[in-house]
């Protein structure tokens, strides 16, 4: 690189550039951007006094400021291309995505917790009211909230074994059987389904007490009265079962996936060398599957956090909550009572809880998946 | 009408040639009471010329009704706007109304009547189509955010709490009064019901109770009968007075055969899920006798403290007479709610008993998966041999009965946004007079509509059958619904801000209660009235005590 170039070339890190920008355009640009700042801020303000009853003066409701905050993030990126040049188009690249999370994801979850340190029932006359960590404490306190994370434990452990499942069925269809693509489509059928509708076809239909074909071949195996929601245990089994039924094919279709990009010359070499089938799978499919394993455990173990459909439709959460999950109780609290602060307070709990779990499941998973490869 | 019930009653003979013939019948009816009673029975003869017209669009057994005729029903019923509106008065008056699209009813009846409406006065109505698994989210929010976007709106009266307690409707003028007759309403639509502190809101359009389904067959089966002779069974072999003979009715079937299906015979049928807070009604179906006194308004609130009365004796009884006979019940029953036991319970053949609104009377006889059209008899809800004086804390040793009136019925409210602007009041009160008016509310009845009858008008058997209706039928299935419509100790619904959070919330303690989580029926119940307490103050207790006292009428 000759001498001139090295001159030319940015000093540090990639993407800056030597645009010659006068300062006036420069102070143009801050100006621009401050002037949309203030301006979002003053309507901001503005319109919080109007709603708090401070000022006469206002928009009817808060929609204007959308305008308003859509103007500002207008002028923030003139302002950068006037400020920064070359440097100003390339971050319009990632300024409308950054905007639209800001105003799509950081702002809701942000006022999702500021509902949920407030007293708000929809029916009550005073509207909102501020209350702190309230809403927290009673739920720690709640019997119904601490009775459904504990069902969700429950639920989150039986992924295991929808795991063990699925992974046969993987090495089934991925081995040389008759009719291999029939079974293939026929095995995702169930994942096609909307929960709502398994609920009432095996639910309330095959597992119906009197008639349902289920109920009958389980008088027929000798069972008196199969009742398969009546006690608590064999009501959270059932639930498990039909839910497993619904997503196992998920799961199932991920590890087939993994096992045909699995490199055969590995397998074949561990046949040459006189492996069993049971050593082959044990010392070169499972470890060379891990990371396929953990994706679609994890995967399958965020669908089930927000398990919900079945059991609002099959058991509402009944015999006496033993099949509660935190979403059917929220949707309780939430729908059937308009208690807006408190039902917002469980899911933001659940949703640390989901994120810390997640976040340690990952890093243990990654862990795991070293040490045995 | 419910659809199921108009299908029925086409069902049920009204042949095309006896529709016609009732039809001439009631034009004779007509023609000849107008011709002898002279000059001053000329407008009743008149009204009976148009409720008889009426009644043939397009006449029963000739297929549903459509648009063109609800139109032209509308058109008949127009005398009432006519009277105190100028053609063309309301032009550029545009209003909104909020409703259900339920079945392709509700709203698209509304369309219909008032396209003629809309044509005669000038103004225009814009429609709000809702389902109803929509409806109570969007009337909650848009009460709690103020965003009240229409002007009039379908409603049940349990949300006149959170309605018409909060300033959001407009009151009746006295000219609407007239016009709908509310004289003719059935007893429990009376004052209180659409009312706030003595201001009247709402045009009924619509009734509902709960009432007693039983199997006939059960009580006229000999083997039965002797059965319960030589078992010492109190009394006659016949269908229940009071809930303490429905326990001991159903103890005893237990372990007999269904003479119908053949399989297991069952007793009463309590849902024990819940259903969205519509569980808590089934609940109040056995506690009303024993809690709502006919000397005290109040029953389920004290009404000066809002304190729960769900926790008392009346209601604890109520609740240990279900866990009492709970062995008796099918084997999946702590998971079957009110719908299961109604229509995939009662109507398929299991259990002998049962209580709902009047959709099992209808669907009993004209659902295809129903088995016990023939065998099922009706009369008001089971009475008690006690009652439960709040204000003394003793039992009353008296025979009571306090059919419980669940949900009450739709009604149409204008909103008080339209108070402003004097020409709109007069038109959405106009509009919302039209769809509620006597005449029309007949044909409402008569057809399918979604809407049950509600008037003292309505019971008026003769008329059913001139129409070309079947008698007997009519009588059975109008009959459980009078008698508990006008009885003079009805446990009405409290019409309280949040009244469905109150039955929500107990519906999963009672699933707690039946699921054996509590030591007792007493600390189960205790559990129901610390919830809501809680509701209560969350809600604001004192308002809540004005509210109810209001919804009370006291």
């Amino acid at each position: 690189m000759s001498e001139q170039a090295q001159a030319a070339a940015p000093p540090s890190g990639l993407g800056a550039s030597f645009d010659f920008i006068p300062e006036r355009r420069r102070r143009s640009g801050r100006l621009l951007v401050a002037a949309a700042s203030l301006g979002l801020a003053g309507a901001i303000v503005f319109q919080f006094l109007h709603a708090t009853g401070r000022i006469p003066y206002g928009f009817s409701n808060w929609q204007p400021l959308i305008y308003v905050y859509i103007a500002w993030g207008v002028a923030l990126g003139a302002g950068q291309v006037l400020m920064r040049g070359e440097d100003g188009h390339r971050a319009l690249f990632v300024l409308p995505a950054v905007l639209f999370t800001l105003a799509l994801v950081v702002f809701p979850t942000l006022f999702g917790f500021y509902i949920a340190m407030s007293d708000w029932n929809l029916s009550s006359l005073t509207g909102q009211k501020f209350n702190g960590l309230d809403n927290f404490w009673q739920a720690l306190a709640d019997p119904f909230y601490r009775n459904a994370l504990a069902n969700m434990v429950l639920y989150v452990l039986a992924v295991l074994v929808e795991y063990v499942v699925a992974f046969a069925l993987a090495l089934l269809l991925n081995a040389q059987i008759r009719a291999r693509k029939f079974f293939r489509v026929v095995f995702l059928l169930p994942l096609m389904l909307s929960p709502v509708a398994v609920s009432w076809m095996v639910g309330k239909s095959l597992m119906e007490n009197r008639y349902g074909p289920i109920a009958s071949f389980a008088r027929w195996l000798g069972w008196d009265n199969p009742a398969f929601f009546t006690s608590p245990w064999i009501a959270k089994l059932s639930i498990m079962a039909m839910d497993a039924w619904t997503f196992i094919p998920f799961m199932m279709i991920m590890l087939l996936a993994g096992l045909q990009a699995m490199p055969r010359d590995v397998v074949e070499a561990a046949k040459v060398d006189g492996a069993t089938p049971w050593q082959g799978f044990w010392q070169v499919t499972f470890p060379l599957m891990l990371p396929v394993s953990v994706t679609a455990i994890v995967l399958r173990i965020i669908f089930k956090l927000k398990l919900a459909d079945i059991i609002i439709t099959v058991t509402l959460g009944g015999p006496g909550g033993a099949t509660d999950s935190v979403s059917s109780f929220i949707y309780r609290e939430y729908r059937d009572r308009s208690n807006v602060g408190y039902g917002t307070m469980l899911a933001m709990i659940y949703l640390v809880l989901i994120v810390v779990f997640v976040t340690l499941l990952l890093k243990l998973a990654k862990r795991f998946v070293r040490s045995v490869t | 009408m419910k659809v199921a019930i108009y299908n029925q009653l086409v069902r049920a003979g009204a042949t095309r040639r006896e529709v016609l013939r009732g039809a001439a019948s009631v034009a004779a009816l007509a023609a000849t009471s107008g011709m002898g009673l002279g000059a001053l029975t000329r407008s009743a003869a008149a009204q009976a010329d148009l409720r008889a017209q009426i009644l043939q669009i397009p006449g029963v057994g000739k297929g549903s009704p459509t648009d063109a005729d609800w139109q032209k029903v509308g058109e008949l019923c127009l005398a009432g706007t006519k009277s105190n509106v100028q053609q063309g008065e309301f032009a550029g008056v545009e209003l909104t109304f909020m409703g259900l699209n339920n079945q392709n009813l509700h709203n698209f009846l509304f369309r219909g009547f008032l396209k003629p409406w809309e044509a005669y006065t000038g103004a225009k109505i814009n429609w709000i189509d809702l389902a109803q698994a929509d409806y109570n989210a969007r009337l909650q929010q848009s009460i709690a955010t103020g965003t009240v976007d229409f002007d009039v709106i379908e409603m049940g009266a349990p949300f006149e709490g959170d309605v018409c307690g909060k300033g959001l409707a407009s009151e009746m003028p006295d000219w609407v009064k007239q016009l709908i007759d509310m004289d003719d309403y059935v007893t429990y639509l009376k004052e209180p019901v659409g009312t706030w502190d003595g201001k009247t809101y709402r045009i009924s359009i619509d009734g509902d109770c709960h009432t007693f389904a039983y199997r006939k067959d059960y009580y006229e089966n000999a083997e039965f009968a002797a059965a319960w002779k030589d078992g010492g069974g109190e009394g006659e072999w016949a269908p229940p007075k009071t809930w303490a003979q429905v326990q001991a009715h159903s103890k005893f079937l237990k372990g007999k055969k269904d003479p119908l299906t053949g399989l297991d015979a069952h007793g009463f049928l309590d849902p024990l899920k819940g259903w969205g807070g519509f569980g808590f009604y089934f609940l109040e179906d056995r506690a009303a006798p024993y809690a709502k006194h006919p000397d005290d308004k109040a029953w389920l609130f004290d009404a000066d403290t809002m304190k729960p009365r769900v926790n008392n004796p009346a209601f604890v009884k109520a609740i240990q007479d279900v866990m009492d006979i709970m062995d008796t019940q099918p084997a999946d029953q702590i998971n079957a709610d009110p719908g299961t036991t109604a229509f995939q319970q009662f109507l398929a053949g299991t259990g002998g008993m049962l209580t709902w609104w009047g959709d099992v009377g209808s669907m009993a006889r004209t659902s295809d998966t129903s088995v016990v059209g023939d065998v099922v008899g009706f009369s008001i809800l089971p009475g008690a041999d006690e009652v439960y004086n709040s204000k003394t804390g003793a039992w009353d040793k008296t025979f009571n009965e306090a059919p419980n009136m669940a949900y009450i019925g739709w009604g149409v409210y204008v909103m008080s946004r339209v108070d402003s602007d004097e020409k709109r009041k007069k038109a959405a009160w106009s509009a919302a007079a039209h769809l509620g008016g006597k005449d029309l509310s007949l044909w409402m009845a008569a057809y399918p509509s979604g809407f049950q009858p509600y008037r003292n008008s309505h019971f008026d058997y003769a008329e059913w059958e001139q129409a070309g209706y079947d008698r007997a039928y009519i009588e059975d299935y109008l009959g459980s619904n009078a008698d508990s419509y006008n009885h003079p100790n009805a446990a009405i619904e409290p019409r309280i801000p949040g009244i469905f959070q109150y039955y929500s919330v107990a519906e999963d303690e009672l699933a707690k209660i039946y699921a054996g989580q509590y030591k007792s029926v007493q600390e189960g119940a205790d559990a129901i009235a610390a919830a809501w307490e809680k509701i209560t103050d969350q809600i604001g207790r004192d308002n809540q005590v004005k509210l109810y006292k209001a919804s009370l009428g006291m």
